[in-house]
């Protein structure tokens, strides 16, 4: 599924089958790379970050959570920079480990089962996602 | 699978404001000057300064042994931690003394072949000063042109006169992309003389 197709996505809470929220962003690690937290809007809490962990399904029309409590404001000094915005990868340079630009990224195609990058897009290049070493404010690197 | 690195040369004014990358992906330098190893034809490092316009220089300095990779758009660097002070990569005299612009190029029969406007790097597993693009002067032929003239495999950058084997008028090139190959036909010739 691209992140192109599963932004604006309702997060709704299965317990109360209410819509508690809706998909903004995507927060990818590396080291394998994954979406490691979704970045949420039109939230009623104060928190913006859901881990992928408590993700109960990522489904073709809505992303299903158990309980609101799961969704809390940053942790780390790494998840305030997920908040902050400065690690988008959408729109995000790519540079390989040998200090190449490859472009920049149009979208990630992912694994909505176990939230796995499974190819990073560029509007000329597709990249396989496990090249993806590193993500930062500056840009994503891969390997040579 | 991995793509075999092209040769890649380049010009040591243009790492001049390249950005200094860790794998993590953070920006953390630009490139401010490149400082020569004075004894053998390489590279010591690079000072640095604060990325931006109204950029600062730093008194932190990334040594060639702290770089991972140096292609055409940054140099790569695993982690801020290689940086090191400045200091430590050149006492500030060695450093003035190893620039060798402006410098003449002599051969080692008294030819005065120009007068040198950059120095030519090639980028692989370390970075190494292959040639020296100059003004040429009449010795040449090409009179007031810019052409690239390559070096033995182990020259000093430093002194007031740079010192250049008579074989290497044979191989000198107008333009970068051919300049590779001159420089390895150059060094061999330079090898089968001295067996």
């Amino acid at each position: 599924m691209l992140f192109s197709q599963a932004r604006k996505r309702d997060v709704v809470n299965t317990a109360t089958a209410t819509r508690v929220a809706r998909v903004d962003g995507f927060v990818v690690l590396p080291g394998p790379p994954r979406v490691a937290l979704l970045r949420l809007g039109k939230v009623s809490g104060a928190g913006t970050l859901l881990a992928w962990e408590d993700v109960r399904g990522f489904g073709p029309d809505a992303v299903t959570v158990a309980t609101d409590a799961v969704i809390r404001p940053p942790r780390d000094g790494l998840e305030q920079r997920a908040e902050d915005n400065d690690l988008e990868i959408l729109g995000k340079r790519i540079l390989t480990e040998r200090g190449m630009e490859l472009g920049s990224i149009t979208d990630v195609d992912f694994d909505p089962e176990t939230g796995a990058v499974t190819t990073l897009l560029t509007k000329t290049e597709t990249i396989a996602g496990q090249r993806m070493i590193g993500l930062g404010g500056y840009a994503v690197v891969v390997s040579a | 699978m991995t793509t075999p690195t092209p040769m890649l040369l380049l010009r040591a004014s243009e790492l001049a404001g390249r950005p200094v990358v860790t794998l993590s992906g953070d920006l953390v330098a630009e490139i401010k000057d490149v400082v020569f190893d004075r004894a053998g034809g390489r590279i010591a490092g690079f000072t640095l300064r604060n990325p931006g316009l109204f950029s600062r220089a730093r008194k932190d300095s990334l040594p060639w042994l702290g770089v991972h990779g140096v292609g055409r758009d940054a140099v790569m660097v695993p982690d801020e931690t290689v940086l090191t002070a400045a200091s430590e990569l050149a006492p500030r005299k060695q450093a003035r003394d190893a620039d060798v612009l402006e410098n003449r190029v002599l051969t080692d029969n008294g030819r005065d072949l120009g007068r040198v406007v950059d120095v030519v790097l090639h980028s692989g597993a370390s970075l190494d000063v292959v040639g020296y693009e100059v003004e040429a002067s009449e010795a040449l032929g090409t009179a007031g042109r810019h052409v690239f003239i390559p070096l033995p495999d182990t020259v000093a950058v430093s002194g007031e006169n740079l010192i250049v084997p008579a074989a290497a008028t044979e191989f000198v090139s107008e333009d970068l992309a051919g300049f590779g190959a001159a420089v390895g036909a150059f060094r061999t010739r330079l090898r089968e003389g001295a067996s």
